[in-house]
């Protein structure tokens, strides 16, 4: 069973339009926008990874908090998808993300981020409770997105280290300081998120140079797999055999919808590493799944077939080790 | 067709030391009307529904289930719920507990659900440990 936490869920909202106004600027009327098209489901880094992998057909648990009428919405949707559902409710209101998604300029999305609700005291000690009951029965773990209000910082930390203590492999797929303290407990698996902030604990990672350093430090920490985004259609794999750059050969005009994509990236790899392949194919297959999921208006593509032929046209090429 | 497919994989649930306004809060939001009682391997050891609670606020009233035109006003069930808040779900909930396993069939899943009239059964594996429930209505929906 693989494990997913998921501290601040979200409900994914998109619209597509055919144009935005060039500026918001100098408007003196109200701004009308028609949406041609919209949609909204579970989201969520580690929600959007169960989500995957129960489509893939594998055992997959999903935790978090959740909250009100969009929490509902939230479990509702997990549920139909085959995720098994472990959450703990507290007061208030699930966050709501909304991206909107221009005609010809799929790849630069208008996003709304809400900040999610606080989460008190008393739920934390709960969900700890239900956590580590939960990591008996797992195999991997995976800790995945922003942490919401209320939560401490080095939170993650705490999360992989009780999984460590049960000798599971752990998959931390976020940012800034959560991933920082993260690292503390040597997690198996990185997928720095870097798209606020092009820093993974503080050090640059923009050109392929600083990646590759960035993604050292974190062996350094005992990390075996860390995988950083290389412009929007590549990634840089580094482990401590080596380091690979993963190259999509795909137009940017052909991508309908980047959300999701790096959390297809994350359960793609994690799928095929459950299934016994080895990391590199793991990896390929992984990065296929991301472009597949970018190529289409939903979030995640859920088609094996698809993923699969999406695998020629990822590029795998040895920068450094071996 | 068998449990395992047409369960709700939900595993909302509440400890032997979870307080009675906890459990209240939680079916509230959740929308379920009974909680499976897990212990701390997560094995199910009981189950608390919101008839046990107004069975223990209002012992011999059982009949407000049915209407609540006999009392005078709800202080009295105020007053005792209040004074139980505090209180573990474990000196509430009902220890024998009916399960079924997620190997079971949908018929014998019917018939337990009715026999029992329950709204809902939770599904346990061989460990006892929760991974489902069955509510009338999942039955419903699968049979139609």
């Amino acid at each position: 069973m693989i494990l997913t936490v998921t501290l601040n869920p979200t409900l994914d909202k998109f619209y597509w339009v055919d144009r935005l106004p060039l500026s918001l600027e100098r408007v003196e009327e109200e701004i009308l926008i028609r949406a041609r098209k919209a949609s909204s489901s579970a989201g969520g880094k580690g929600i959007n990874v169960s989500v995957f992998l129960a489509c893939m057909g594998l055992e997959t648990v999903a935790m978090g908090f959740l909250a009100g009428h969009t929490g509902q919405i939230i479990l509702r949707d997990v549920l139909a998808r085959g995720v098994t559902a472990n959450f703990v409710w507290i007061e208030g209101e699930t966050r709501t993300n909304v991206t909107i998604i221009e005609r010809g300029r799929e790849y630069h999305p208008v996003k709304i981020h809400e900040e999610g609700p606080p989460v008190p005291k008393r739920a934390v000690e709960l969900f700890l409770r239900k956590y580590q009951r939960m990591l008996k029965r797992a195999e991997y773990v995976v800790l995945g997105g922003a942490l919401p209000p209320g939560i401490p910082v080095d939170f993650y930390r705490e999360l992989a280290s009780l999984a460590r203590e049960q000798g599971l492999r752990t998959v931390v797929h976020a940012g800034g300081a959560a991933l920082k303290a993260a690292l503390e407990a040597g997690p198996y698996f990185v997928k720095p998120d870097v798209r606020e902030a092009s820093q993974v604990a503080d050090l640059p990672a923009k050109t392929e140079q600083e990646i590759i350093a960035a993604g050292k430090y974190t062996m350094e920490k005992g990390v075996q797999v860390c995988l950083i985004s290389h412009h929007v259609t590549g990634d840089i794999l580094i482990t401590p055999e080596g380091v690979w750059e993963l190259q999509a050969r795909v137009p940017l005009s052909r991508y309908k919808n980047l959300v999701g994509a790096d959390d297809a990236l994350v359960a793609g790899v994690l799928y095929r590493l459950v299934e016994g392949d080895p990391l590199l194919d793991a990896v390929k297959f992984g990065m296929a799944a991301a472009i597949a999921s970018a190529e289409i208006e939903p979030k995640l593509c859920l088609a094996k077939p698809a993923i699969e032929q999406e695998m020629k046209e990822v590029e795998v090429v040895r920068k450094e080790g071996g | 067709m068998k449990a395992r497919e047409f369960m709700r994989r939900d595993l909302t649930s509440v400890e032997l030391d979870t307080t009675v306004a906890e459990v209240i809060y939680l079916m509230e939001q959740s929308g379920l009307s009974s909680l499976p009682v897990l212990d701390d391997e997560g094995v199910l050891v009981g189950v608390i529904s919101e008839k046990d609670l107004i069975r223990a606020a209002l012992p011999g009233y059982l009949e407000m289930l049915h209407s609540a035109s006999f009392l005078p006003s709800l202080n009295q069930l105020t007053r005792r719920l209040r004074e139980m808040a505090d209180q573990p779900v474990s000196e509430y909930m009902r220890s024998d507990v009916i399960f079924v396993r997620p190997d079971d069939e949908d018929l014998q899943i019917a018939d337990t659900l009715i026999r029992h009239e329950l709204k809902q059964v939770p599904v346990v594996d061989e460990q006892g440990h929760l991974v489902g429930v069955i509510r009338r209505i999942d039955l419903l929906y699968h049979l139609i």
